[in-house]
């Protein structure tokens, strides 16, 4: 009997190959293929009433689990493993959702649509893959998987340096990914456990030596870190993002980034828990850092979409913050944080695009008075400003504020900190709304129009999850806390 | 000793007789003496495949713990798990080049000469995988050797394989004399040659120093033929100069021989050390590990780095079996059971990646396109399936997931972190070295699906030479294997996992 994970699984395969095969009415395929994703997907929430708890020996459970041996020698147990608790089932909905989104948005591509919506849906598999996946070789795979698309979207589809940005993701990663993957085996090796399943991983690796945890954290962490992405190895990202196609930034922001994040709480922190809380300054650190300099650096850009690029390391930086906090409120302020910046990110992504062909530039300072030429699209610049900036009734305030509240429970006054560069944050925002949206008009082309409906509809399904979830949070948390890690104590 | 033991190298040598018989008596046609050759390598595989299923790999024989899989008493050859699975490994690679090569143009001669020098060829394989004497183990690499530099040769008007042949037999020369030399140090160090008196079973006597002397004379020996580097200069322009199918042959086939006499050769000392640590001199073993892990990451950078400088297909892929070669000696390195398994299963998938890679170059050559990588421009519109075959093998060798090519990295390199320690770093190697190793591959793959044929090139033209059916079903069989044990490595995973284990002498 095949599981609900593994039929959505297969789902996403088969709208993968379908679309690449299907020419013309690749378009069609993928959004059937994504309405049929998010409906498994809306299904398993609607029938998630709690999570499955801990089992045996404290090993915790998953919910809609499967396993079957994959390769099995005396030295080496490797399962197909998958199960979801409230973490991984946010960030699943997320992934459909920012699927969805970004096959509307680019509906109209034009050059090799079978390829690009082929690789849009790809890239949803391999993040599926990585939030459902517990068992190392298979978490592993998922998680090169989507580079690949990635790497192609923006080396194919992307701006004028698409060549070298695309390299640049390709290696910073990569290398990422290898540290990791080495960490992870050595974690399985050096713990002796009996599979690569994260169940039998779960005892072993909690109760490895302080100083083994520590060294194994630090690897790990640089792996996932690169992903998020943490200052110092986050140059990689505004490239990525200037060069790569909307739908590409999209997901790169909306999904791949939270790959780093989930990585973190699920292989890093929930296994090696000593090593976590050894290493809580160095995070603290890095954190603090990512902050500071992404709302710095984000407060000098003149390009739109490098400003939105560089506000996501800020925001990634309170993710990880929330996260080194250890508290059970922290990890559920992170998970909550992650899923806002995906949809709003994704969101501004597609404003700083469409705000790019309809005007033919980015720059902040040469625009000005859209407002009246282009009302739908000067509303979502706003609404994603807003939304970025920590505005109460949309969806970044209550994870901020959650993210805020920890880190005063553990930190104390250090909050501050943080605190101040919100301020910076809604400046830059701000600042680039009174330039762009209001005063006098400038450099609007005569030829300029307001946003094609599809454009629209793209940006309306992320719109209206920020003003939901914005008001009502708490259908999130409700089940972001059925987890072992974020549950209440 | 009984006849019925060898029956498949006897079958190979009877097949190679008589193909020289048909030569003699004038009958030379392809598919006659071809049909010969396919016919006894099939059988031979049939017959290995079949003792193994008989015996079953578990009742081959147990060992005493901490002691190589080998004979008791001092003999010449001995039958082993793994040994089996080197020859499967050998007789696939020659059963593929030699069903290929039955798509030749027809009217090109030298058949018999090919084919019967193919089975001689793999004859002299088959052997080394049951040597368990160190001359015995020379003369059968000598048998393949002798083979192969005339196989380079056989197309005797072409200068180009002319010198090749000839830069392949003096260096052959040179790492034989090597080879022997460093034989006669260990027979006067240990006072005999079969592995079993160089094993962990014996207490480490004798003069030491002519033991490390004999051991590193053998390294450069044996690396000529695995092409380690830095005595890897010569692969190059072989597999360039040769007959494509011949390097194929090379590659996938008699390379693999010189990694099963590595673990023969090394891993005996190796052993000894991690069983007993205090029976060789301390400097001894550890330096031997040392060198052959620095040999193992040399081999797979230089070849990697190398590799990416490349403007012809076929050098290109010379290159990176250079480096595929180093990630072998990882396993010899390691010297773990897990890690000689790991091993064992590159050198196994190698045969469909790298050989199924110079069959489909030796097809694209046969259609007309040009040796350089852009010659290959807009290949994938032209010819869909072969270059998706092409794309499998090249995505495997870069070890990308759902490939047999990245199993077996995965469990080399899981291997590596297993044995913890120093040999962690070597997985960091290897896994690095993927990483650069995509780049040489991709750039292929680019030139084949994403780029136009310049207007001059062969692919932009009508293309309709054929690849010949046969050739075709040999690179369509490789293809799938790649896919198929990426999915599902199972059964032949756990059989060589467990071969290796009698090996060391852990299974019983």
């Amino acid at each position: 009997m095949v599981g609900i994970l593994s039929l959505t699984l297969l789902t996403l395969l088969l709208t993968a190959v379908l679309t690449f095969l299907s020419g013309r009415y690749a378009k069609f395929v993928a959004l059937a293929g994504s309405l049929v994703f998010l409906a498994e997907v809306g299904l398993m929430i609607a029938d998630f009433t709690q999570w499955a708890g801990f089992g045996a020996g404290g090993v915790p459970q998953y919910n809609y689990s499967e396993t079957y041996p994959w390769i099995s020698l005396a030295w080496l147990h490797i399962n197909y493993t998958v199960g979801v608790d409230g973490i991984s089932l946010i960030l699943v909905l997320l992934t459909a959702f920012l699927q969805l989104a970004t096959v509307v948005y680019s509906w109209n591509e034009s050059k090799s649509p079978a390829l690009w919506f082929g690789l849009v849906a790809l890239t949803g598999l391999g993040c599926f893959g990585v939030f459902v996946a517990l068992d190392i070789l298979l978490f592993f795979l998922f998680w090169e998987a989507v580079l690949i698309p990635m790497f192609f979207m923006i080396g194919y589809w992307g701006g004028p340096r698409r060549r070298y940005a695309a390299l640049k993701f390709f290696v910073y990663t990569h290398v990422a990914s290898i540290v990791m993957l080495v960490s992870l085996l050595a974690l399985a090796f050096y713990s002796g456990a009996s599979s690569f399943d994260f169940g039998s991983l779960y005892g072993p690796a909690r109760t490895l030596m302080p100083a083994t945890q520590v060294v194994l954290f630090l690897g790990m962490f640089f792996g996932f870190g690169v992903k998020f992405p943490i200052v110092p190895f986050h140059t990689w990202l505004p490239d990525a993002h200037v060069e790569a196609p909307t739908g590409g930034s999209v997901l790169l922001a909306g999904l791949l980034l939270k790959l780093g994040g989930y990585g973190l709480i699920r292989w890093a922190v929930e296994l090696l828990p000593t090593g976590a809380h050894d290493l809580a300054p160095l995070l603290y650190l890095v954190a603090f850092t990512s902050i500071i300099w992404g709302a710095l650096v984000a407060l000098a850009q003149r390009d739109l979409k490098r400003m939105v690029a560089y506000s996501s390391i800020n925001h990634m930086g309170i993710v990880l913050l929330a996260i080194a906090v250890g508290s059970s409120l922290g990890i559920t302020a992170a998970v909550l944080l992650m899923f806002a910046h995906g949809v709003v990110s994704g969101l501004l992504f597609m404003v700083s695009g469409s705000v790019h062909h309809t005007f033919g530039t980015r720059d902040v300072s040469a625009l000005g008075g859209i407002t009246p030429r282009t009302p739908a699209l000067a509303t979502m610049v706003m609404l994603g400003a807003l939304a970025s900036l920590g505005l109460p009734a949309l969806i970044s305030f209550p994870a901020e504020f959650t993210a805020l509240l920890a880190t005063w429970d553990q930190l104390g006054y250090w909050v501050v900190v943080p605190l101040l560069l919100l301020v910076v944050t809604a400046a830059f925002y701000l600042w680039m709304m009174q330039r762009v949206l209001f005063g006098p008009p400038k450099g609007i082309p005569p030829t300029a129009h307001d946003l094609p409906r599809v454009e629209l509809a793209g940006m309306a399904i992320l719109a209206g999850l920020a003003i939901i979830f914005g008001v009502l949070p708490g259908l999130l948390v409700h089940v972001i806390v059925s987890s072992p890690i974020s549950g209440w104590p | 000793m009984s006849l019925a033991e060898f029956l498949p190298e006897i079958l190979l040598l009877a097949g190679a007789l008589l193909i020289f018989l048909f030569d003699v008596l004038g009958r030379r046609r392809l598919e006659l003496v071809g049909g010969v050759a396919a016919l006894s390598l099939g059988g031979a595989l049939l017959l290995v495949v079949a003792d193994l299923g008989v015996s079953g790999l578990a009742a081959i024989r147990t060992v005493p713990a901490g002691s190589v899989d080998l004979p008791l008493a001092p003999s010449l050859y001995a039958f082993t798990s793994l040994g089996f699975v080197f020859q499967v490994t050998f007789l696939l690679a020659g059963l593929f080049v030699a069903v290929a090569s039955l798509s030749r143009p027809s009217d090109e001669k030298g058949a018999s000469v090919f084919f019967g020098l193919l089975l001689i060829a793999t004859l002299g394989m088959m052997l080394v995988a049951v040597a368990s004497d160190l001359i015995f183990l020379l003369l059968a690499i000598e048998v393949t050797s002798l083979s192969t530099y005339l196989l380079v040769a056989y197309p005797r008007r072409d200068e180009r394989s002319l010198e090749a042949a000839m830069k392949f037999f003096i260096i052959g020369a040179l790492s034989t004399a090597l080879s022997f030399f460093g034989a006669s140090l260990l027979f006067a160090a240990y006072g005999g040659t079969s592995f079993y008196a160089l094993g962990p079973g014996v207490a480490f006597v004798g003069f030491p120093l002519l033991a490390e002397i004999g051991y590193g004379l053998l390294i450069a020996g044996l690396g000529f033929k695995v092409t380690a580097v830095p005595f890897h200069a010569w692969a190059v322009d072989v597999y360039d100069g040769a007959p494509t199918d011949v390097a194929a042959f090379l590659s996938g086939g008699s390379k693999k021989m010189g990694i099963f006499a590595f673990f023969l050769v090394f891993l005996g000392p190796i052993l000894l050390l991690r069983s007993a640590p205090d029976a060789l001199p301390a400097t001894f073993g550890a330096s031997l590990q040392l060198t052959l892990g620095i040999l193992a990451v040399l081999t797979m950078t230089v070849g990697n780095v190398l590799a990416l400088r490349q403007k012809e297909m076929k050098r290109m892929l010379a290159y990176s079996s250079i480096s595929q070669a180093g990630y072998m000696l990882i396993g010899v390195a390691v010297g773990t059971y897990p890690a000689i398994a790991g091993a064992a299963f590159q050198v196994f998938a190698h045969v469909f990646m790298k050989t199924g890679a110079f069959l489909v170059v030796a097809a694209v050559a046969g259609l007309g396109v040009g040796p350089l990588i852009e010659d290959w421009k807009g290949l994938g519109a032209k010819r869909p399936a072969l270059s998706v075959a092409f794309a499998l093998m090249l995505l495997s060798l870069a070890g990308v997931p759902l490939t047999v090519g990245f199993v077996s990295k995965f469990v080399l390199f899981s291997a590596a972190v297993e044995a913890q320690g120093f040999y962690v770093w070597l997985a960091v190697a290897g896994l690095l070295n993927s990483a650069l190793s995509v780049f040489y591959y991709a750039r292929v793959l680019k030139a084949i699906f994403l780029d136009r044929p310049d207007p001059t090139s062969p692919v932009a033209g009508p293309l309709t030479g054929r690849i010949g059916l046969a050739r075709s079903a040999v690179i369509a069989v490789a293809a799938v294997a790649i896919v198929g044990l990426g999915i599902y490595p199972g059964p032949v995973l756990s059989g060589i996992s467990t071969a290796a284990s009698h090996f060391v002498g852990i299974g019983a």
